[in-house]
């Protein structure tokens, strides 16, 4: 086998091609010589090419009925898409291998390929990040490892609010929560409940916000829990008006075990939303008029 | 006889034996007489249930219930503290088959009420307290000189005694003491926090990986299975390469091989 990625290319090519000296194409012999000029090129960091090779080399992997590698080759094509910022072809392999994985019936490597196709859109694409994780999501939820799909949802929410888009953002919130619950996470469950309650309130929304508390508190697991109270107490301060109250909250340990995120909100939150506390504060004068 | 006739005997003995009975006598007494002797019989009553509900508490080792009771009590005490007044406006009328001096005796045992109530211990008690009742046992143990005509309103009247300055030392030291240890149990408070979020994470976290060890064990069962497999083969193929038949036959025909090599090099020679 000669050493040059560009003539065992080309060989592996014309074993592919049907001709009249060639009645079947000999997919294993240029598996492995796509194989290893996706490698040569590689290692003179050729990344065209060698994504170009890896593309190859795993429909041959299709072709010889093995859609675990076939996925594996996929999966590093995708990675060096990533590295020369082709985006479009970076969620399309990822996908592609995601298939390929399902495939196989193993649901984690696929949700996991396109989970890293969300993570590298994020910043570029948020739309089909947000599309990914939802999709990596329901591959788990329908094998039933919903455990493993805290993460993407937290993730996906976070997208969401980094696009300032809070209704949908407090929805996965609240899906994450239905996840918690079949699983027993009650803590993870509770984390979720206030986190969505937080962004309902950044959202300056604060009907929402209390509807939602109103129904997560039909959930026994949240309340017995501490989240409870400190959302509770949350939504107290807001209808008073108490910014003072707020701000302690939004600092106390309970707030703080969040995500990060959350934690960024909850400490804005007063000054994110200061015409509504006044609102509240007026219908408290209304109260006191009419008694 | 039948145990009807047994009540009924029973009941006949007791009627005649009631004169005799003292508690009924004084009940009854009291409550044919006046207003005043009414009432103050029923507040003693009243005073009493608390002092033995006091008693009680003490006891008590179930915190929620020894604060609920505490509330009764407090609550019992300020209903008879509001109704004291009353009392007082009953004591003063004169009523038909009372004496002066039973008169001056009401007065002194209305007045000598408020000091009862506010001594029934209903676990606020503490060394503020202790300043009121210094002054309770002088007013009860004078019966002659009545409270309200007492124009001693000198300046030793209002002077804190040491006692009491002292305990108003003690109970601002004790305060000072208590803010100090509020803030340990705050950061304690907040450690524990956080303790506990980790450990709630670590706990998730570790469901999550059981049934991933789980899949491990069967995956790596089946590996092992294979490989024994594997290797007993190996050890078959392995022995029947080395069987001594095949040794022989391949020395053998390696002298031959030697020994036509030696031929020709001779012949050539």
């Amino acid at each position: 086998m000669s050493s040059d990625p560009e003539k065992m290319m080309s060989k592996a090519d014309k074993m592919t091609k049907l001709t009249l000296t060639r009645w079947s194409a000999d997919w294993r012999g240029a598996t492995e010589l796509y194989e290893q000029a996706a490698n040569g090129f590689r290692a003179s960091s050729k990344y065209e090419r060698a994504k170009v090779a890896l593309e190859k080399a795993s429909q041959g992997q299709v072709m010889q009925s093995s859609p675990w590698d076939a996925a594996k080759h996929m999966e590093s094509a995708a990675a060096l898409a990533q590295k020369l910022s082709i985006w479009n072809e970076v969620a399309d392999f990822y996908r592609k291998a995601s298939e390929l994985y399902v495939e196989c019936g193993r649901a984690q490597p696929a949700s996991d390929a396109l989970g890293k196709a969300a993570r590298a859109l994020e910043d570029v694409k948020p739309e089909d990040a947000i599309q990914l994780y939802t999709d990596a999501c329901e591959i788990l939820e329908e094998d039933g490892r919903d455990q493993m799909a805290f993460d993407l949802y937290r993730a996906c929410a976070s997208v969401y609010i980094k696009l300032e888009k809070f209704t949908d953002a407090a929805t996965f919130f609240l899906r994450l929560g239905v996840a918690a619950d079949k699983c027993d996470a009650t803590n993870s469950q509770c984390k979720a409940y206030l986190s969505a309650i937080i962004v309902y309130l950044y959202g300056h929304d604060l009907k929402q916000a209390e509807k939602c508390y109103n129904d997560c508190s039909q959930i026994d697991a949240f309340l017995k829990s501490d989240q409870n109270r400190a959302a509770s107490r949350l939504l107290t301060a807001y209808n008073e008006g108490d910014i003072e109250e707020i701000k302690k909250v939004a600092c106390s340990s309970t707030v703080s075990n969040l995500d990060h995120a959350i934690i960024k909100l909850a400490r804005k939150l007063p000054t994110g939303d200061v015409t509504a506390v006044q609102m509240n504060a007026g219908d408290d004068l209304d109260e006191d008029d009419l008694t | 006889m039948t145990v009807i006739d047994i009540l009924t005997r029973v009941d006949t003995i007791c009627k005649k034996y009631d004169k005799y009975d003292v508690d009924k006598q004084r009940e009854s007494n009291i409550s044919g007489d006046d207003a005043f002797a009414r009432l103050y019989g029923a507040f003693e009553t009243q005073i009493e249930t608390a002092l033995e509900k006091a008693e009680i508490v003490a006891k008590e080792k179930n915190r929620a219930s020894a604060v609920a009771m505490n509330a009764e009590i407090r609550r019992t005490k300020a209903r008879l503290a509001e109704e004291v007044p009353k009392l007082q406006r009953l004591a003063v009328k004169r009523v038909k088959g009372l004496t002066t001096e039973e008169l001056a005796a009401r007065n002194d045992l209305v007045l000598a009420l408020p000091a009862r109530i506010e001594a029934i211990p209903d676990g606020t008690a503490g060394g503020t307290k202790s300043t009121s009742s210094a002054w309770a046992p002088s007013a009860t143990s004078r019966p002659d000189i009545k409270f309200d005509s007492d124009g001693r309103f000198d300046d030793d009247y209002f002077q804190e005694s040491h006692e009491s300055s002292q305990f108003r030392q003690e109970f601002e030291m004790r305060k000072i003491k208590q803010a100090s240890g509020d803030q340990g149990l705050d950061m304690i408070s907040e450690g524990l926090d956080a303790l506990k979020n980790m450990a709630s994470d670590m706990n998730e976290e570790l469901d999550r990986q059981v049934p991933l060890m789980d899949e491990i064990d069967s995956k790596v069962d089946r590996a092992t299975s294979d490989l024994k497999n594997t290797n007993v083969r190996l050890k078959d193929t392995v022995n029947q390469l080395r069987s001594s038949r095949n040794f022989c036959i391949d020395i053998v025909l390696l002298c031959i091989v030697l020994g036509i090599a030696a031929y020709l090099y001779n012949v050539l020679k």
